[in-house]
């Protein structure tokens, strides 16, 4: 129960960081998105189902505070954190960051997420979603699966 | 059956808890304009912007990094401006000094650029991008609003090559303009002229102006060769040597007009003919 806590804790504050300072890392107005790696992290420690409900509740909590479309960051989240799932092992959930598995994880649900998100978002637009997606999903992408290299990197020292 | 929906369900939750999440995702979405969700979305929006105002001083590294590039890039690009127009400034300035130069003299004159020159030989001559195709021959006197400059010494069909006063062969018929003096005007090196066949009796004064003579051939008369230096008195001669200081700054010149018309050909072969 303490460590659903901490989950909890860990994903509200990481939420507060996103929306508040990620900004100051900003590339060419593309941001990390360190919740997605905070949601892999879950799903690759607890699995699938908690993946996707932290998926859900982190996403409807960004739909609240972006101001965006209400409800499709708790869809494309909740897509994010079921896919993650998959890479789920319950024999090695004490070696998550330790592996590329988590690397894999963050760089396919990320892409997946952002593909979904902008595949909706954009829906009825004049912009095309290959468009969209090159232009910022795989920039996002590119950058959130940097980031997660570094808790990576640091588990492995 | 309950059995096998229990079944059903460990085999599948995972599944049915993301189409069950996935439905709600959706059906928020269809309600997204609901006052109620809209509300909570608005008092989250201020929480969040009151947080972000305060944070806001924080800068952005990697975006600062971009601005300073482009500041530095803009801050180059504007030099260059800057050093273009001042540029155009002194050009403009020179073009006009020379326009109204154009337009005070009574010579048919071509304007022409000096596109190469030498000063530190003894035969010293400038190459100007004017030639035959422009009328200009060989013998035409060249000269630039400080005064005289030289003559034509050969002449191709674009261009042309100017023998200046500082040439060992260059000599000129002048007069001093206070006392209506007439003398021979050389160059023997150095940066100034020396006027010669004046005789010790003559009052030659420094600061007295020194102008081409009626008597050339070549050159037009009245035309600024100097200003008097010095006068050295020559021993065991009756001449003296006036220096002359030239009129034109020969190592900044960069544009000289040539006075087209040519002296008179019947005099000039009738004072050949009396010369062999």
């Amino acid at each position: 129960m303490t460590r659903f806590i901490r989950y909890i804790l860990w994903g509200v504050v990481l939420l507060a960081i996103q929306t508040t300072l990620v900004r100051l890392f900003s590339v060419e107005n593309v941001l990390p998105d360190i919740v997605t790696i905070w949601l892999v992290y879950v799903a690759l420690k607890e699995g699938q189902i908690a993946g996707t409900i932290s998926g859900f509740i982190s996403g409807l909590l960004i739909d609240f505070v972006s101001g965006d479309f209400l409800g499709l960051s708790a869809l494309t989240k909740t897509l994010c954190g079921f896919i993650a799932g998959f890479f789920y092992d319950e024999f090695k959930t004490n070696q998550i960051f330790g592996t590329y598995r988590f690397f894999f994880a963050v760089l396919i649900s990320s892409l997946l997420h952002n593909v979904v998100y902008f595949a909706v978002y954009l829906f009825g637009t004049d912009i095309t979603l290959v468009a969209a997606v090159l232009h910022y999903g795989v920039g996002t992408t590119a950058y959130t699966s940097a980031v997660s290299l570094i808790p990576m990197r640091r588990r492995k020292k | 059956m309950f059995r096998l929906v229990l079944y059903i369900f460990e085999t599948f939750r995972a599944y049915l808890v993301f189409a069950m999440l996935v439905t709600v995702s959706i059906f928020i979405m269809a309600i997204s304009s609901n006052p109620q969700l809209r509300a909570i979305q608005s008092f989250s929006l201020t929480a969040i912007g009151f947080v972000e105002s305060i944070l806001s001083f924080i800068p952005n590294p990697i975006e600062l990094q971009h601005q300073r590039d482009a500041l530095q890039n803009q801050n180059v690009k504007l030099l260059q401006e800057v050093n273009s127009l001042r540029q155009s400034q002194l050009e403009n300035l020179e073009l006009r000094r020379l326009l109204e130069f154009k337009e005070q003299t009574s010579f048919s004159i071509v304007a022409s650029d000096v596109v190469g020159k030498s000063l530190h030989l003894l035969r010293n001559t400038i190459t100007l991008d004017v030639g035959t195709n422009d009328s200009v021959k060989p013998n035409m006197a060249i000269i630039s609003d400080e005064g005289l400059v030289g003559r034509i010494v050969a002449a191709s069909e674009h261009y042309s090559v100017g023998q200046i006063l500082l040439h060992r062969d260059c000599r000129v018929s002048a007069v001093v303009e206070r006392s209506r003096t007439n003398g021979i005007v050389a160059w023997e090196g150095g940066t100034h002229l020396v006027l010669k066949n004046i005789v010790k009796s003559v009052d030659i004064k420094p600061g007295d102006r020194i102008v081409t003579s009626q008597f050339s051939s070549i050159y037009p008369a009245n035309i600024e060769i100097g200003i008097v230096v010095a006068a050295k008195q020559i021993p065991e001669t009756i001449f003296q040597e006036i220096e002359i200081a030239p009129s034109v700054e020969f190592s900044k010149l960069e544009r000289v007009f040539i006075v087209t018309s040519v002296a008179d050909s019947e005099r000039v072969a009738l004072e050949k003919s009396i010369e062999k």
